[in-house]
Parts: C-alpha cells; sequence; structure tokens
C-alpha cells in the first residue's frame, strides 16, 4: 500500500490532518516521535535534532557540516520507517529527500490563517498581529531552509501531487480526499519503486556512517551496490578511497563500493545529489 | 451551485480537466468567450485583450495605462458571467478577477516541465532545448503579468484551494476532486454570496464605463450602493459628473452612486 507524506506551512495542522489520516486509512503515523530513537541511536540531543529541522546553519546556531549529519541521521531513521509500507508521515522532511518513490503519496496542506492566529492567539497569548508576522515570517524561513538543506523550494507545489488549502475546504473533507488517493492504481507499490526505496534505505544508512569520517559524502544505492563521492585530494585518493570502501563494505547489505573523486559538488535536486 | 475558476499553465492538460469539471456538473465552461464579450462590447479588437491578458505591460503600456483599461473590461466581461452562476472559467487570472466572491472554487492545474515540453515539440515541431525555452518564457511573462498588475505571484499556492499536479494525479483524478469539492457546502451558492456577486458584476461594470478616462479610479459596491474613489483632481470634473448621470440611468442595479474624493480606499475596491 502506498505511503502519505505530509507537508504543511504549520507544524499543528500538519500534524493535525496527519494524525486523522491515519486514522482513516489504518497506516502507521510517523512524525517527530522517531527522534527519540535518533537521539539514542546517535547520541545527539533531540533540541539539535529540532533544530536541524527548522534552521538554516548561522553563526550561533548549528554549523553546516552538523546540519547535514543531524538531518542524515534523521532521514536513515525516516526511510527505515517508510519501508514498512502503510505509513502516514509528517514533520521529518521526508518529502524533501524521499523523490522518485511513485507509490508515495506527496500532499502539501495550507492551513487557514485567520483560523490558525486566533487559535494560536488563544493557546500562546499575544496580538494577533504579531503572531500573522511571524507566521508569514516563519514560512519564508522555512522556505530558506528547504532551499539551504535540500536544493528544493517546499513551497513548490510542483513537489507535491496535491495541495489543499484549509480556508475553504475543511479538515475532514481534505482527510477524506488524502484517504481516498490510496487507491488509486499510479500509487501502488511495484517491484521497481518499492526497490527505489530500499535503493534509498541503504544509501542514507552508508551515508550516515561515512558521514562521521568524510562530512560532504554523497552516496547513491543500486541493489548491493553503492557509489560514494567524496571530495579527496589527488595525492590521497588512493588512501581515502580504501577507506571508504573498508566502512561502507562492512554495512549490511553492501556488496559492492565504488568511490568517485570529485573536485566540488555540483548543486543539483534533492537525493540523487545527496 | 458553484463558480470555479481553474488556473493553468500551458500545456498543463487544465484546458480538458475544465471541460470535463462542466461536462460532469452541467456548468457553462468558458475562456475565450469572456474576450469576444468584451471585444464585443468594448469595440476593441480581441487581438489587443488577447495581449492585454497575456503579456506583462511594457513600460509604455504603464505610461498609456492600456492594459490596466483592457483589464477593467475583461474582469467586467467575466464578472457579468459568472453573476449568472455555474461556470467553470479556465482563462488567465480567474482567481484574481473574482476576488472576494465565497463560493467560487479556485483550482490551479500544474504539469511536469517534462510533460510540457514533450507537447509543446509535437504541436511546434521544435527541439527539447527550444520547446523548453518556449515555455519557461511564457511562464514568465504569465508571472509578470500577474504581478506588475496585481501584486502577487499566481504560483503562491495559498491564493488557490485546491492544486492538481498532473502527472501521477491523471486528468480523470483531477476532474473527481474538483467536482466533489465543488457541490460542498461551502461553494454552494448563499443568497449573500449571490449577493456579493452581484455587487462585484456592477462594480465592474461601473469601471469599466469609467476607466477609459479615468484610469485609476476604484469602486465597490454593497447591496447595489455604488462607491467611486477618485483622487482629489477628479472629484468636481464635470466630465466625471456626467458619465456618472449616464451610468446611473444606463445600469441596472444601482441604488445609489457616490463618489468619495481622497479618502482611503477599501481593499476590496476594483
Amino acid at each position: 500500500m502506498p505511503i502519505i507524506i505530509i507537508s504543511s506551512d504549520s507544524y499543528k495542522t500538519g500534524r493535525e490532518i496527519s494524525k486523522k489520516i491515519a486514522e482513516a486509512t489504518g497506516y502507521d503515523y510517523v512524525d517527530r516521535e522517531i527522534l527519540d530513537t535518533v537521539t539514542k541511536k546517535f547520541n545527539f540531543q533531540e533540541g539539535q535534532l529540532i533544530k536541524a529541522l527548522e534552521e538554516t546553519p548561522s553563526l550561533f546556531g548549528l554549523s553546516g557540516r552538523l546540519r547535514n549529519r543531524l538531518l542524515a541521521c534523521i532521514e536513515e531513521a525516516t526511510v527505515e520507517k517508510l519501508l514498512k509500507d502503510n505509513v502516514v508521515c509528517h514533520g521529518l522532511a521526508a518529502h524533501l529527500y524521499v523523490l522518485d518513490v511513485s507509490h508515495v503519496i506527496k500532499v502539501r496542506v495550507l492551513s487557514d490563517p485567520d483560523k490558525l492566529v486566533s487559535r494560536l492567539s488563544s493557546e500562546a497569548g499575544g496580538p494577533a498581529d504579531k503572531i500573522k508576522i511571524s507566521l508569514k515570517s516563519n514560512v519564508k524561513k522555512h522556505k530558506r531552509w528547504s532551499l539551504d538543506a535540500f536544493g528544493l523550494d517546499e513551497t513548490d507545489p510542483s513537489n507535491y501531487d496535491m495541495v489543499m488549502n484549509l480556508s475553504q475546504i475543511d479538515l475532514d473533507e481534505a482527510t477524506k480526499n488524502i484517504a481516498g488517493m490510496t487507491v488509486y492504481r499510479k500509487f501502488q507499490p511495484i517491484t521497481y519503486s518499492t526497490n527505489c526505496l530500499k535503493n534509498k534505505n541503504l544509501a542514507s544508512r552508508a551515508r550516515v556512517v561515512l558521514m562521521e569520517q568524510f562530512p560532504d559524502v554523497k552516496v547513491k544505492a543500486d541493489g548491493s551496490t553503492i557509489v560514494v563521492e567524496a571530495k579527496i585530494k589527488k595525492r590521497s585518493k588512493q588512501k581515502i578511497a580504501g577507506m571508504i570502501k573498508k566502512l561502507a563494505g562492512g554495512i549490511n547489505g553492501v556488496d559492492y563500493v565504488e568511490v568517485h573523486a570529485v573536485s566540488d559538488f555540483r548543486s543539483g535536486k534533492g537525493d540523487l545529489n545527496r | 451551485m458553484a463558480i470555479i475558476t481553474i488556473s493553468r499553465g500551458s500545456y498543463s492538460n487544465g484546458k480538458k480537466v475544465a471541460e470535463k469539471v462542466a461536462e460532469r456538473l452541467g456548468y457553462k465552461c468558458i475562456s475565450r468567450d469572456i474576450l469576444l464579450d468584451a471585444s464585443k462590447r468594448f469595440q476593441i479588437p480581441e487581438v489587443k485583450l488577447i495581449r492585454a491578458i497575456h503579456d506583462a505591460p511594457s513600460i509604455l503600456d504603464r505610461f498609456k495605462h492600456g492594459k490596466y483599461i483592457f483589464v477593467a473590461y475583461i474582469r467586467s466581461a467575466l464578472a457579468s458571467r459568472a453573476a449568472g452562476d455555474n461556470i467553470v472559467y479556465h482563462g488567465l487570472a480567474g482567481h484574481f478577477l473574482l476576488t472576494g466572491v465565497p463560493h467560487v472554487l479556485k483550482v490551479r492545474i500544474i504539469a511536469d516541465m517534462a510533460n510540457r515540453v514533450e507537447s509543446e515539440m509535437q504541436r511546434e515541431n521544435i527541439s527539447a532545448g527550444d520547446a523548453r525555452l518556449l515555455l519557461e518564457k511564457d511562464d514568465h511573462e504569465r508571472r509578470k503579468w500577474s504581478k506588475a498588475l496585481y501584486g502577487v505571484d499566481p504560483w503562491k499556492s495559498s491564493l488557490y484551494d485546491l492544486i492538481i499536479h498532473i502527472h501521477k494525479l491523471t486528468v480523470s483524478d483531477a476532474v473527481d476532486f474538483i467536482c466533489q469539492a465543488a457541490l460542498k457546502e461551502q461553494f454552494k451558492t448563499t443568497e449573500s454570496g449571490r449577493q456579493k456577486m452581484e455587487d462585484l458584476a456592477l462594480a465592474c461594470q461601473v469601471k469599466a464605463a469609467l476607466v477609459d478616462s479615468f484610469f485609476d479610479i476604484r469602486v465597490t459596491s454593497e447591496y447595489g450602493n455604488v462607491l467611486i474613489y477618485t483622487k482629489d483632481s477628479y472629484g468636481q470634473s464635470s466630465k466625471l459628473k456626467k458619465m456618472l448621470i449616464k451610468i446611473e440611468s444606463e445600469l441596472k442595479g444601482i441604488n445609489n452612486l457616490e463618489v468619495h474624493v481622497g479618502v482611503t480606499i477599501p481593499q476590496n475596491a476594483i
């Protein structure tokens, strides 16, 4: 059965609708609760992981390298969960790294700004005008974050199968529509799409292992073969390639490792270059 | 019953979706008809209107205000048609032209660039590179048009109730989604919605009648009470007074017509 990935301009709205979809479909619900597993497995703090999901690197915040490593760990844990199928996933930026998997339904849900402002104003207090301004700035900030972290604009509707605006369409209606998409033929898993997700899983596992020593590494997987791209100086090419092969060769499921030394990575979209 | 506006890029299958939605719901499907209406009513060649609604205003246009005038004509033609309800409009900028009406379901249909390039290559018999360039130029013009005239990017998701990506979702899936949404309570025409649509149509007609001589005049209407907002310099113009007398006698549905000079213009004024 398909996987549903929900993205939203508001974490609360996204969470609310994702839970409802999971209830309606009987699918598992995957959200930031899995960060707990990541913190235990990789010895990070949960606050750092949330920061990596929300903030761009800055002088007083996370460094670029640490942010990338944190995101890689989140990606690995998320893709592992998605492999099980029948999952509704939200809040882990999966719409930005699970690309080209045909049985993934990607939907962006836009909250009703007036309702959201009044809800936030009653929950947290403070003037509605200020909350409105802060929400607008959050959307801009998150767009910048998605471009910086994954080279994709998360506000661009072409990255989704559908965008729904809850200003006029109510939550239950949107839930029903999204849940209804799971029976569409084009979203059913096929051998190729399942293999794409398995490759994604292997690549993300390998990347997490390699990033400890080679922070700028990029990994692609095809079956049990992985192709690693790393910035390596000419004189140390052989030595580093050997180290990468040894490290990656020890990963469960990897039979063959190919190492490509590059002087600089070309910027590109999404997971192909990650 | 509802009014459905479908915004689309070239080769996005939006036209096909609009026609099928109209067929299934038994609505009228309109697009070029609006230009023909405007062309007849205001005696403007259709080609000028097409250019007005397609190409972004050039610096010279902005100086002559030509596009603003033509857009007012097109808006008036569309609002008059929409006041009759049960329409699917798939021309440019329906979501801008019918702002403030609650029972308008605003949809955008998008398609993958690769599929669009293929369609363009087949139709124009050109290379993939040329096709891509043409499509990018077309998209750019459409965005520039909206930004120049309304200050809003038409690619902004929040302008629409529903954006459907024709790729994994098919034309028929899109038709299903739109028809289901259109039949929901919130898109049914209520009495207040109908009144708003009639007021919008009336305000558009008044603006279209005045825009040639007073391009930056703004108009609102509430229950047939038409308010015209002008700059100080226009307020006492005898030409404006004469035109208003003519409008009041010719246009149906006006209860009262007032001119407001130099006051803050409400956001919903057109």
